[in-house]
């Protein structure tokens, strides 16, 4: 069913009522124009009239009758005076002069409008006005109203005319935008249902003119790559699950069922006991890890977004750290600028830093530097935790926030591999960049925090 | 360390047996409902020292149940057991009204822990401005430590280990309430700053053939009382 969608359109009913609207106006303006003319040219007919009866009458009154007769007579001979209509009649009404039938004159009105059969037979309406002279001579002069009627039918033509052009154009204008509207609006709903269907990669096409259906369209794009970040999200964390979890469980399996075969003191029961618990916790370490990640990754708002005060948070993780780094004979250097503060969860904010200088001492060798910068500039907050071990390749270190990814050269070092993904998690949450960059050697880790803005909490 | 009368609130059957038989061990008194409202009517009811809350119940949930509770004035410490162990989760579950939270699964010494200081602390009075164990007398105002009247110099973070320590003077207290309560922090570092940290402590503390007042309690945690 087009035609009722089309006209149910909210751009159909606006054209509607601009059209209704102007029609209004044009209404008026067409009211106001004949009037004014109107009232204009029966000025001008009056103005005609009343100069012709003075000058007769002053012929009348200068030159007595006879001349009048002549008068009126070459008046009524002028060429260009032939719209002007004159009539003397004597006081019982016959005719003395003129060329304007004597019909009922009413002799006590002055100015009236007559329809009279003129000299050459047509038909004419005359506007004229008589004027009683001293001795009871009826003085007519008149002028055919012909020329007003003509204006009066060109103004009403040309209006009738344009009114009606417009009116189309208004109609036919205002469908043809609804069909316009209606074909973008229903594109949309088309890539909506087939994204629907199960193509997540689809986004809604933009015209291209940054209008605000190509606003909407964007917006709208920007969801569904949220979405299917979401979707990618959840699915790799199923996998990751599966498969990474799959090796711990079959190594507890394993341990277990050789104890179950193997064991028999009760010393040494106990102690398989003690090792199979510590691996449990080892895996259900991994899985708050998973969740964890998850969670930060799939909520955009943070309810309690707070000013956390990074220099007391980065403090803190040097202090908990020393001890590792001591047992490894590092050489741990912090430099934090007081009273940094950025915007968003503290938790959150302890979690990532503590676990990159985790990864720093961990990865590096003995007797390695490690040194932890917190500072700020016009870009931001800014914190460098840098590195003299191994390093990270060129070519990995886009790799190395995925979930479980393990570096060759550090799948003996101990670790789940979820380090830098909560990093990256977390990082994203709070609108930070992370850079990864060579320390010659080893490696600078680059993490900035942006300058806060008002809408910080909004931030997709 | 007095007995506690404990109500478990629980709907998990192996969960609830394992803690009401630890509990008992403990030498507290436990008892035990699965269902969501009539743990509230028992809690209104009788006067427990603590209340144990799953926060998935049938009936009524755990969270609602403690906001119920709070909201007709009823201040019983209560400790969430629950498997959502998500930031958020925790957050939620202290603005409801909680006093403490323990993600499942946990080790039993962790909430027999956390049972003995949620126990204690509505006895306590927290407005002491001078906390007294054995021969230590730490001054909460002016931040200073005598032992025997000896000054001992002590760096901000000892002070507040000192201060969780002396404040639950005569209970064990766990790694993670230590990493929870005097490093603000809600997940495990692996390090072992705690460690490091309480023997720096004790070294400051005692000197010569004074008693160590600070005892390792092997796989639960630490102890600071004035006999081992």
């Amino acid at each position: 069913m087009r035609i009722p969608k089309l006209l149910r359109t909210s751009s159909f009913r606006i054209t509607t009522a601009y059209a209704a609207l102007f029609s209004l106006s044009a209404l008026i303006l067409f009211v106001l124009v004949y009037s004014g003319t109107s009232q204009y040219m029966r000025a001008e007919l009056n103005t005609a009239i009343a100069s012709d009866l003075t000058e007769l009458d002053e012929i009348f009154k200068t030159q007595g009758t006879k001349s009048l007769v002549r008068e009126i007579q070459t008046r009524m001979r002028q060429a260009d005076n032939d719209d002007m209509v004159y009539l003397l009649q004597d006081s019982l009404g016959d005719v003395m002069a003129g060329n304007m039938s004597p019909q009922a004159l009413d002799t006590s009105a002055s100015t009236f409008e007559i329809s009279i059969h003129a000299p050459d037979g047509k038909e004419r309406t005359v506007h004229a006005h008589g004027i009683v002279l001293p001795d009871g001579q009826r003085l007519t002069v008149g002028v055919d109203t012909f020329d007003l009627h003509e204006m009066h039918a060109v103004i009403l033509r040309a209006f009738a005319f344009s009114f009606g052009i417009t009116l189309l154009l208004a109609l036919f204008g205002g469908a043809m935008m609804s069909r316009n509207l209606l074909l973008h609006v229903e594109r949309i709903s088309q890539t909506g249902r087939k994204i629907m269907k199960g193509n997540l990669s689809l986004r809604i096409p933009l015209r291209g003119v940054d209008d605000e259906f190509d606003h909407l369209a964007t917006s709208l794009n920007l969801m569904l790559n949220r979405t299917e970040r979401l979707v990618e999200s959840i699915r790799q964390v199923s996998n990751d699950i599966a498969h990474d979890l799959r090796t711990p469980l079959t190594r507890l399996r394993q341990r277990l069922e050789r104890t179950q075969r193997t064991e028999q003191s009760a010393e040494g029961l106990r102690t398989a006991i003690a090792r199979s618990i510590a691996d449990v916790d080892g895996i259900l370490d991994t899985f708050s890890a998973l969740l964890s990640i998850a969670q930060i990754e799939s909520t955009t708002a943070r309810k309690e977004v707070a000013r956390v005060d990074l220099s007391e948070v980065l403090q803190t993780v040097v202090e908990i750290h020393q001890p590792t780094a001591d047992e490894k004979k590092q050489h741990l250097a912090a430099r934090i600028v007081p009273n940094l503060r950025v915007l968003g969860d503290r938790e959150l904010i302890t979690q990532m830093a503590s676990n990159l200088l985790e990864n720093a001492i961990r990865h590096s060798p003995e007797g390695a530097s490690i040194s932890l910068a917190g500072g700020n500039d016009e870009n931001g907050v800014e914190l460098v935790i840098a590195d003299t071990g191994p390093g990270i390749p060129v070519a990995e270190r886009g790799k190395v926030f995925r979930r479980f990814y393990r570096l060759e050269s550090s799948r003996s070092t101990p670790g789940n591999g979820l380090g830098l993904s909560l990093v990256a998690a977390v990082a994203e949450r709070h609108n930070a960049t992370i850079h990864l960059e060579d320390n010659d050697p080893g490696l600078r880790v680059h993490l900035r925090f942006p300058i806060p803005t008002l809408d910080v909490s909004n931030d997709i | 360390m007095g007995a506690l009368k404990i109500l478990i609130i629980e709907d998990d059957r192996e969960t609830a047996d394992f803690i009401v038989n630890g509990l008992m061990e403990e030498g507290h008194v436990a008892a035990h409902t699965a269902n969501g409202n009539e743990g509230l009517s028992l809690a209104t009811g009788d006067s427990f020292d603590l209340l144990l809350v799953d926060r998935m119940l049938p009936g009524l949930d755990g969270l609602q149940l403690v906001k119920l509770l709070r909201n007709a004035g009823n201040m019983t410490p209560t400790l969430f057991l629950t498997t959502l162990g998500g930031i958020d989760d925790r957050v939620s579950g202290l603005n409801a009204g909680g006093d403490d939270y323990l993600v499942k699964p946990f080790a039993f010494a962790e909430l027999a822990a956390r049972v003995s200081a949620l126990g204690r602390r509505s006895r306590a009075r927290l407005l002491e401005t001078k906390l007294s164990v054995a021969d230590l007398e730490l001054d909460l105002v002016s931040r200073a430590l005598h032992r025997n009247g000896r000054p001992i110099d002590l760096q901000p973070r000892e002070f507040r280990l000192l201060e969780y320590l002396m404040r639950h003077a005569g209970q064990t207290v766990t790694r993670t309430m230590l990493l929870e309560n005097v490093w603000d922090l809600h997940f495990d570092p692996h390090t072992n700053v705690v460690e490091t940290q309480m023997s720096r402590l004790r070294c400051k503390i005692r000197k010569d053939n004074e008693p160590e007042v600070i005892h390792t309690i092997r796989g639960v945690g630490y102890c600071l009382r004035a006999h081992p």
